[in-house]
């Protein structure tokens, strides 16, 4: 039973028992005088082990100096770098790629859009999904049908104004969204930038 | 707050070490020598040569710190290497046990009617009864005892599992507590 007891008297006097085994140690500690005594012993030892003098050894300082001199040429290389480092550097380059990205994409949406509105892709300017509808033309149209029928082209270019608007205006707040992100980042990094500097 | 500091100071000296930086190693030396030179002193009992592997340890460390890795703790990085540095010239050494003859003499000197010696007396031949330890158990005591490792550290350290380091320390302790009780340096009465 003792013998069990030994590797947790160690633990207990290492201060690495936790939560319930500590507390079933404490209650088993409290009305056993073998392991009272055992533990005394353990402690006791300790005491010893720390109580032998230590040396003088040369000081911290003058050990560095010596071990400078001693230090062999390191070939300098580049490390590689760590994933939270290649992680930190593709933020910029991911956010670039998007911009250029998201810039192509309306660029060449306002291309194909102009040239069908002007009737330069005939019928393939359908291909990439026709006419587009707002909800206030759809609901107008619906709603009151033949009523509109004089009026029905200048709803159409009404509706047509107010996608281009909408188009331009999604694209404008990518642009500003992923502008923002970058400039995020290099606040980010010249703070870190110049810390590094003031450490050193 | 200060700890962080210090923490984060030390962060940067290792990336600057890592760089191939001889000034921030210097100064990490500087930091981490008082223990190193302590485990190894207490591991070998020889102060000349607990310098020299001091010095063989932060060579060592030198040449691998490219391949160190910024996240775990430096201090059980030095204290690995030192503890593998030393281990390894005291196996090609021939080997420091006490025979149960030397052991008697130890005794017999302790035994000296002088009460107020005895301590002193017992302190010294608790440091060669130490030596006498299997180097496996002996490295366990030195980095719980002087390097005031936690388990887990000591684990990480020496590549064990934490189970083997309780069973380790668990031996170590009773031996020197046996030696100890043979040679009557541990009373009972003593601590009652």
């Amino acid at each position: 039973m003792h013998k069990d007891m030994h590797p947790l008297l160690n633990a207990y006097l290492d201060d690495e028992l936790q939560g319930t085994r500590l507390q079933e140690f404490k209650i088993h500690l409290a009305s056993c005088d073998i392991c009272q005594g055992n533990l005394k012993e353990l402690g006791l030892i300790s005491d010893l082990l720390h109580a032998a003098p230590t040396p003088e050894f040369m000081p911290a300082e003058r050990f560095a100096s010596n071990l400078a001199l001693n230090l062999p040429r390191r070939i300098r290389r580049n490390l590689p770098m760590m994933p939270g480092q290649v992680a930190w550097w593709l933020i910029p380059v991911s956010l670039l790629a998007v911009l250029f990205f998201v810039q192509t994409v309306f660029t060449l949406t306002n291309l194909v859009t102009a040239a069908s509105a002007i009737g330069l892709l005939g019928q393939v300017g359908d291909w990439f999904g026709g006419e587009k509808l707002t909800i206030w033309f759809v609901a107008v149209t619906s709603l009151f049908g033949g009523q509109v029928n004089g009026m029905h082209s200048t709803l159409a270019w009404l509706n047509e104004l107010n996608v281009f608007g909408v188009t331009l205006l999604e694209g404008f707040l990518w642009q500003v969204l992923i502008v923002l992100l970058y400039w995020g980042w290099l606040f980010v990094w010249s703070r870190r930038h110049r810390q590094k500097s003031a450490n050193s | 707050m200060v700890l962080t500091k210090t923490a984060e100071a030390e962060t940067d000296l290792v990336e600057q070490a890592r760089q191939g930086d001889r000034h921030a190693f210097g100064e990490l030396v500087c930091q981490h020598y008082p223990g190193v030179v302590q485990v190894v002193y207490r591991l070998c009992g020889d102060p000349g040569l607990a310098q020299d592997m001091a010095q063989e340890a932060f060579l060592r460390a030198w040449i691998k710190f490219p391949s160190f890795h910024p996240q775990s703790s430096l201090r059980n990085w030095f204290y690995r290497i030192a503890v593998n540095a030393t281990l390894d010239v005291l196996r090609r050494r021939s080997e420091v046990t006490l025979d149960d003859e030397t052991i008697q003499m130890i005794a017999d000197q302790a035994d000296s009617p002088e009460t107020v010696l005895i301590n002193k007396e017992r302190v010294s031949f608790l440091q060669k009864a130490m030596q006498s330890l299997p180097e496996a158990a002996r490295s366990v005591l030195v980095l719980r005892e002087y390097g005031e490792l936690s388990y887990q550290e000591i684990a990480s350290v020496l590549g064990v599992p934490v189970g083997t380091v309780m069973s380790r320390l668990n031996y170590a302790r009773n031996r020197l507590r046996e030696i100890l009780k043979t040679h009557q340096l541990l009373l009972e009465n003593e601590h009652a």
